[in-house]
């Protein structure tokens, strides 16, 4: 029975790749960290949070004092790394990146197995903002002349966005609803994909983040961003904001990358882990590989985090799930 | 950036010391793959994928190609020598180079393979130089509904042009759709076949899929055929093609190249088709066809120029567009996108170290697989007396951990294990799995397309034939249909008397199709001895 030998050797494999036996160590507060803490990232290797995890990883291994290994968990926007996260002993030994507002979105579009109250914020590493772009060759001039024709022809403007369950296409559904503006949302998978659009007419405007990939296609005059989603204007695009366009309520497209624990954990390495966080927004060397733009010029800490959750949730839980 | 600026840029790449040593390590791998019987490319590349993930992108894109078009080369060695196509593209080359072999010229076959698949491969990374940066700025303008006819014609094409039998490769091709809608609605988000299991929310893993299917599918398959080869015990001499065996054969070469270009842009092509392709308008052009299946040295050359040749041009569609025209190419696809780099019109604007790196490392591998082939022929038919059950083994445990490093979630392994049972199944059974994999790729483009069409016409399905391009594509399209069904119904009638099965291509005319009896080998993806029937 040769053939069988190496299904065999295959299933004894399996069985103990499947098996990893939980860590099951408590600790004492006190002792935090006793031994190796886990970031768990919840998108794949090479990507802008995996990225942004490792470079606040090696500046925390130094602060605490114990190795931190970066662990990729990718799927179902976030949520499989979200519920390995709140099935771990509550002891600071493992922690999580996340993306608001997508990780609210998530348990408010479907049941994925965790809510906000399963994690406890511990505080933001970037924020990202997001804007309203459009090809270079554009008709509109700005984010009034683009609403005006859409009022006009409610079939005219199509919005493409970097998904279909994230905070753009939410935000830009808001337009419509809030703002009785007629936007047809078209879903794309990712921004590479809505820019390509954009710089092939197939769209008429993209409401996307203003990420990395996207900045050198404004700076080179391919596309024109008409309006930015943050509070306050930005010096490193030339455009108005939601706010000063005349639309107060459209500042909940900012993408925010912050690190959270399970619920449960300890007040106090809670406080540990705030304290290292804003100690690597203040180390010169990592604010470089998050990128300086993205970095928030005031540390933003666990309470504050723990209000964005909220806020999020409060903003978006009319427009998405049904 | 001028095509000179990319070929120097594209060398500088290419000919840094690591990716050298990549593409050396791929076109070897590929060599001594495509000389073993069972393991083809495919499958080859879907298990070593996930080693790919820790390396550059555009390493990683230089040893995958470099496995792909070294099969094409070493599996010529199997098909001369035992009559045994080792890998699916050199089917054809069995029924010449096999005789030429027995008539002692098993020298001359090998040769003037390797010399062709290295102008075809030569010539073809030439064209692709040429023609990929145009191709790109025009498809920039594609939108949704372009590709929406692009895929449907790729999924069209891969199903009519199959080796199997059409009404298989449909329904083969409809399970791969099916396949691609389980996990998150992507216009809505919400959740299609996922049974509340928050793994399924993205959908079935399509790496896990390939390497279950082509992977571990090939490994039980092929331990079940327990036939052993038999050694070679013939000395091969003369491997340089004589002079005359160089002006019988340039024109097969010069044919092949074209011909394998163009057919491995096409959606759905590749290197069976292309080689069958090249062997029959070899025959129709010979003045005398009945040398064909006898010993032709053009019957080896056309076939081996062309099957390499389409192996390069294979990366078009997918450098510029971001749509694979085949299953290797789709595992390629899969490749680039764990590396965060979505393949599209923008890659060679955005990334041109890997298009143009890949392009020059096709140069670079294909003078070192004329350099590995000639002089070391003999080295690498001693890796025929590899027992299948040593490689089985540890293909299988390497399966498994790189399929678990992907996303670090057991599931996927169990996703592996429940596709390897049904490619073995499917195997078994005559269903191809190719146009599966690739329905279940392109489904997944074809459907946001579709639905984002809808979107931007606001429900009309005029915008499919009211721009030019899709217009045109689907236009092929019912031409396609058309022709396929009237040319199966004319055959059917010519053979009905003589070979029942003679409908199992309806693109390839009747009058220059290949003997039957070979055909049925190219059937399933494993190729099986002849005489074993």
């Amino acid at each position: 029975m040769r053939p069988l030998r190496p299904l065999a050797a295959l299933l004894v494999t399996a069985a103990a790749l499947t098996g990893c036996a939980q860590d099951s160590a408590t600790v004492a507060a006190a002792d935090y960290p006793s031994e190796e803490v886990r970031l768990i990232v919840p998108y794949a290797a090479g990507g802008p949070t995996d990225i942004a995890a490792r470079a606040l990883g090696a500046h925390l291994e130094g602060e605490l004092g114990q190795p931190v290994v970066v662990e990729n968990l990718p799927g179902a926007s976030g949520a499989t790394a979200y519920v390995e996260l709140i099935s771990a002993q509550p002891d600071g030994h493992t922690l999580s990146m996340t993306a608001l507002p997508t990780a609210v979105l998530n348990y408010l579009t479907n049941d994925v197995g965790y809510t906000a109250a399963d994690l406890a914020p511990v505080g933001v590493v970037t924020q990202v903002p997001s804007g309203i772009v459009v090809p270079a060759d554009s008709p509109y001039p700005d984010l009034e002349a683009l609403f005006a024709a859409a009022r006009t022809d409610p079939q005219a403007v199509s919005v493409g966005t970097p998904g279909a369950t994230n905070t753009h296409a939410a935000e830009t559904r808001r337009i419509t609803e809030l703002y009785d503006v007629p936007l047809t949302v078209v879903p794309f998978d990712g921004n590479a994909e809505v820019q390509t659009a954009l710089l092939g007419g197939n769209v008429t405007a993209g409401f996307m983040n203003l990420s990395q990939d996207v900045l050198p296609a404004v700076e080179d005059g391919q596309l024109r961003v008409l309006a930015v989603g943050t509070e306050e204007p930005l010096d490193y695009v030339d455009a108005p904001t939601f706010v000063e366009a005349g639309y107060p309520e459209l500042t909940q497209s900012t993408t925010t990358f912050g690190l959270i624990a399970p619920a449960g954990t300890p007040e106090e390495v809670l406080t540990t882990l705030e304290d290292a966080l804003r100690s690597a927004a203040e180390d010169a060397a990592v604010v470089e590989a998050l990128d300086a733009r993205y970095v928030p010029e005031e540390f933003l800490g666990s309470a504050e985090l723990a209000d964005l959750f909220t806020e999020t949730e409060e903003t978006f839980r009319d427009v998405v799930g049904d | 950036m001028g095509i000179t600026d990319g070929i120097l840029q594209g060398f500088s790449v290419a000919l840094d010391p690591v990716n050298l040593l990549y593409v050396f390590a791929g076109v070897l791998i590929g060599t001594v793959i495509g000389v073993l019987p069972g393991l083809g490319p495919t499958a080859t590349i879907a298990l070593l994928l996930p080693l790919t993930y820790s390396i550059e992108p555009a390493t990683a894109v230089i040893l995958l190609a470099g496995i792909y078009y070294g099969s094409m080369y070493g599996g010529t060695i199997t098909s001369v020598l035992l009559r045994l196509p080792g890998e699916a593209a050199s089917v054809v080359t069995t029924f010449d180079g096999y005789q030429m072999a027995k008539q002692g010229r098993a020298g001359p076959a090998l040769g003037i393979a390797a010399v062709g698949s290295f102008v075809g491969g030569t010539l073809s990374v030439v064209g692709l130089a040429l023609l990929a940066p145009p191709l790109a700025d025009l498809a920039v303008s594609f939108g949704p509904p372009e590709y929406v006819a692009l895929t449907a014609l790729g999924i069209l094409l891969v199903t009519y042009l199959g080796s199997g039998t059409p009404l298989k490769s449909l329904a083969m091709a409809a399970v791969g759709l099916l396949l691609a809608t389980v996990g998150q609605d992507p216009i809505t988000g919400t959740t299609r076949f996922t049974f509340g299991s928050v793994q399924l929310f993205d959908g079935v893993d399509f790496v896990a899929v390939a390497m279950g299917l082509f992977g571990v599918g090939e490994i039980l398959h092929s331990l079940e055929r327990t036939e052993k080869v038999q050694a070679v015990t013939q000395r091969i001499k003369n491997i340089w093609p004589s002079r005359q065996d160089f002006r019988d054969s340039s024109g097969a070469i010069a044919r092949g190249s074209v011909l394998g270009f163009v057919i491995g842009v096409l959606p759905g092509g590749g290197g069976v088709i292309s080689s069958l392709a090249s062997y029959a308008l070899e025959k129709r052009r010979a003045k005398d066809p009945t040398r064909f299946g006898k010993g032709a040295i053009e019957g080896v050359a056309g076939p081996e120029t062309a099957n390499n040749a389409s192996s390069t041009s294979a990366f078009i569609p997918l450098l510029t567009l971001g749509i694979p025209a085949n299953v290797v190419l789709a595992l390629i696809f899969g490749a680039l996108l764990v590396q965060g780099i979505t393949p599209g019109p923008q890659l060679i604007s955005e990334e041109p170290e890997i298009f143009w790196g890949v392009i020059a490392s096709m140069v670079v591998g294909n003078l070192m697989l004329l350099a590995l082939n000639i002089p070391l022929v003999g080295v690498f038919v001693q890796l025929l007396r590899v027992r299948a059950g040593i490689l089985a083994a540890f293909a299988l445990l390497v399966t498994m951990a790189g399929v678990f490093s992907i996303n670090n979630d057991s599931f996927d392994m169990w996703v592996v294990l429940v596709f390897g049972l049904v490619g073995w199944l499917m195997k078994k059974t005559g269903f191809e799995p190719g146009p599966l994999v690739l329905a279940f790729v392109l489904g997944e483009i074809m459907e946001r397309a579709f639905r984002q069409s809808m979107l931007i016409s606001g429900g009309s399905l005029d915008v499919f034939v009211t721009r030019p391009l899709s217009g045109g594509l689907f236009a092929v399209m019912a031409l396609v249909v058309v022709v396929s069904l009237v040319t199966a119904r004319r055959r059917r009638a010519a053979f009905r008397h003589v070979d029942p099965e003679g409908e199992s291509d309806p693109a390839t005319d009747p009058a220059t199709e290949p003997a039957p009896e070979p055909r049925r080998t190219a059937d399933t993806d494993v190729p099986s001895a002849p005489g074993e029937r």
